[in-house]
């Protein structure tokens, strides 16, 4: 048995057995081991400090995995924060959800649908580099163990019923769903005179923002949680 | 990034998800006669130091394009935005650049929906079937690397 540690450590690079700029996604098969005979065994993450100091202990953290099902994932984390019905609480303040690698794309939906249905959530969103531990194991001849430390990017969405410091980067305050667009294109005109795509979905939403206006401003739209 | 909102903006785009979501599913679609045509997603603003990243162009090429803007290109923030799959690649450059720059970048990240139209052909021109529209949602990064102003 012997170990093999790839970039034990460092997080500028990942994966230093292929090129260092092949940085992600880094699925194994860049490590050309699924082909010579190794198999994973096992994949663990390596602790990392937590990116949002100053938060109280007890909050729920959501792990999203590659193979999470968001419907899953969602039918916990929404009971949570709305509360159970046949509890007087009104549910948790905070929740958190985390994800690295592949389900990041998963975990950034999860953390977009609770805005949507809860909503005047306040957002914090980080990034950093995980550690993650693998151990291949070779499927022919003598068993033979390697250990490859891999870096993979990582996020961690903090929602708050509570305010959070708007002076924080990655800082989002409630009700900001697609604003970050409609500013830029406020601030900078000659990306309308430039534009060459057809302008059907803006009509499109533009219709719908007519309507939407009478049903009055900044109003939440989502149904009340607690029903029956 | 920083600008202040206007409120009759974002609801708009808010009326835009929440119509898309409750839209019942009454569009009943048989997969052999319809050809499924993916739009692009609308257009999007595009200053100097907006860096769309998508997964055809080499990885290193999208790097090198947003190290050049911040130190040769003069621009003392750039907008990384990543859609989708392209999430994880936005995310990857920008902690590549605040790696690079021995922790002097700093990075702000957003998140957001962006609504997409699928349009649905039919394959079969003789049966009088009416072309239709689809909207999906899927979920976009937008990530300010910066140097921090002096204090």
């Amino acid at each position: 048995m012997y170990q093999l540690y790839c970039n034990a450590g460092q997080p500028t690079g990942t994966n230093n057995i292929s090129s260092p700029l092949k940085l992600f996604p880094v699925p194994p098969h860049a490590l050309k081991l699924g082909q010579d005979g190794f198999k994973k065994v096992c994949r663990t993450e390596e602790g990392s400090p937590c990116p949002f100091p100053g938060l109280e202990s007890g909050v729920l953290e959501m792990r999203v995995k590659e193979g999470s099902k968001i419907r899953n994932l969602m039918g916990f984390a929404m009971a949570r924060i709305q509360g159970e019905k046949d509890t007087s609480g009104g549910g948790l303040r905070q929740v958190v959800f985390t994800g690295s690698g592949r389900a990041v794309t998963k975990t950034i939906t999860c953390a977009e649908i609770m805005k949507r249905k809860v909503g005047s959530l306040h957002q914090l969103t980080k990034l950093q580099y995980k550690v993650v531990k693998e151990v291949w194991e070779s499927t022919e001849g003598a068993v033979t163990q390697m250990t490859v430390h891999r870096t993979v990017p990582s996020i961690s969405i903090l929602l708050s019923k509570d305010p959070l410091d708007p002076q924080e980067p990655g800082y989002q305050p409630p009700e900001s769903l697609g604003a970050l667009w409609e500013e830029k294109e406020r601030a900078d005109p000659s990306s309308q005179a430039t534009g060459k795509r057809p302008l059907e979905p803006l009509l499109y939403s533009g219709l719908h923002h007519c309507k939407r206006t009478c049903l009055g401003e900044g109003v939440s739209v989502t149904p009340s949680p607690l029903t029956g | 990034m920083m600008e202040p909102r206007i409120p009759g903006m974002s609801i708009a785009s808010q009326s835009a998800q929440v119509h898309a979501e409750s839209t019942p599913v009454t569009v009943e679609m048989d997969p052999v006669e319809y050809t499924l045509r993916k739009r692009l997603p609308r257009k999007l603003p595009k200053r100097r130091n907006d860096v769309y990243v998508n997964m055809k162009t080499d990885f290193r090429a999208q790097l090198a394009r947003c190290q050049k803007l911040l130190e040769g290109g003069g621009h003392r923030e750039i907008c990384i935005h990543g859609l989708g799959l392209a999430i994880n690649r936005a995310i990857n450059i920008a902690l590549q650049l605040q790696a690079s720059s021995q922790g002097v970048l700093q990075l702000a990240a957003n998140t957001s929906t962006v609504e997409l139209v699928d349009d649905l052909e039919p394959d079969d021109p003789d049966e009088a079937r009416e072309p239709m529209t689809r909207t999906r949602n899927n979920s976009a990064i937008h990530i300010k690397v910066f140097y921090p102003d002096p204090q």
